[in-house]
């Protein structure tokens, strides 16, 4: 008999669909536009966007908030534990990966990076990004609904603030991390929901905020 | 007539580097680049671990270090930056490599006043011939080894 939640190793493996690889799409934000107004309230705000640089988003948030902008490129270091078959050691990896001082951003771009993130990795980057966030600052990130098995990443080309266009590039398979919402809040821990939404491509839009 | 002064591919400079023209720098540099009120172009050659002050930085090289411009930075498309930019106008091309922070908050850059005195530690980068050997920097272009380590 099978223990809950093992796998059994002999048995046909049912994999999850996977998503299909779309052409580049523009999709509409309800959350981002107030992602962006609440960094907009600090004087010289910081942001740090963990996905990779994207050179429009740096001069549209240039010229848009005035701010600085750190790039951690996170994906790059999903993808290099993935090839390596070490995706286990990214919890670990990701307590110490982030170098920024506590409380030294306004506002965090997470995109979809979650969805690629097992529980325990999750729960560790999600802490470390809330400890960077000063208070009143924002964190902004998108949560898939259903269990797809993800063969992409997707860069986000950010051409309005409440329009965005989807790029992607290859990804090594994983099988995407679904979050209860209820685990979400719980993960960001000290952080509280200032906005939800449910898009129809089954993604949960969320903005976070530090009170 | 814009005078504009070259660094060949097979030059290499370990020290501070100073210019009151516009340079473009194919060959290595180590240490510190200033050209406060000029266009600096690392070209698809060059190699630079180095923090860069300058009116105008244009990558299409390499450039491990710091960079601090006026007015802007433009990172093209072949071009790959390790380190930290600091400029009201920051460009960056699809297909660079950046790892580092941008700061465009305003009045936060480099701010080069028209009288501000460039100490010209080199009078005019002399153009270097690409099939120059690579010899050790002549004196006058190079000043005493800076402190600055690159990021």
């Amino acid at each position: 008999m099978l223990k809950w939640g093992s796998r059994h190793a002999d048995g046909p493996q049912v994999s999850p669909p996977a998503v299909p690889a779309p052409a580049d799409a523009v999709v509409t934000s309800k959350v981002f536009p107030r992602f962006l107004a609440a960094v907009g309230h600090a004087p010289a705000p910081a942001l740090l966007d963990i996905g990779p640089v994207v050179g429009s988003n740096v001069t549209y948030f240039g010229e848009r908030l005035a701010c600085k902008l750190y790039v951690e490129d996170l994906y790059s270091d999903i993808e290099a534990h993935a090839r390596r078959g070490e995706r286990a050691a990214l919890a670990s990896f990701f307590a110490t990966r982030l170098k920024l001082a506590p409380e030294s951003v306004d506002g965090i771009l997470c995109w979809d990076l979650f969805d690629f993130l097992d529980r325990a990795a999750g729960q560790v980057l999600a802490g470390q990004l809330a400890r960077l966030l000063r208070k009143g600052g924002a964190l902004y990130g998108s949560f898939g609904t259903t269990p797809l098995e993800l063969t992409h990443y997707t860069k986000n080309v950010v051409l309005a603030e409440d329009s965005i266009k989807h790029r992607v590039s290859p990804a090594t398979p994983v099988t995407r991390t679904v979050l209860l919402t209820r685990d979400i809040i719980k993960m960001f821990d000290g952080l509280i929901v200032a906005e939800s939404m449910l898009l129809k491509s089954s993604t949960r839009e969320t903005l976070f905020r530090r009170p | 007539m814009v005078n504009i002064g070259t660094i060949g591919k097979s030059v290499v400079i370990k020290g501070e580097l100073c210019a009151s023209e516009d340079l473009t720098i194919e060959g290595q540099v180590e240490g510190k680049v200033e050209l406060k009120q000029n266009i600096l172009t690392i070209g698809a050659n060059g190699k630079i671990k180095a923090s860069v002050f300058a009116k105008v930085v244009v990558v299409q090289g390499e450039v491990h270090g710091n960079i601090t411009a006026s007015e802007k930075i433009d990172i093209r498309d072949a071009g790959s930056v390790d380190g930290d930019l600091a400029s009201p106008r920051v460009a960056i091309a699809d297909g660079a490599h950046f790892r580092g922070s941008i700061d465009m908050q305003r009045g936060k850059a480099l701010d080069v006043k028209p009288g501000d005195a460039v100490k010209p530690v080199v009078e005019a980068a002399k153009p270097a011939s690409p099939a120059a050997p690579a010899a050790p920097a002549p004196t006058a272009l190079v000043a005493p080894a800076a402190t600055n380590a690159p990021r």
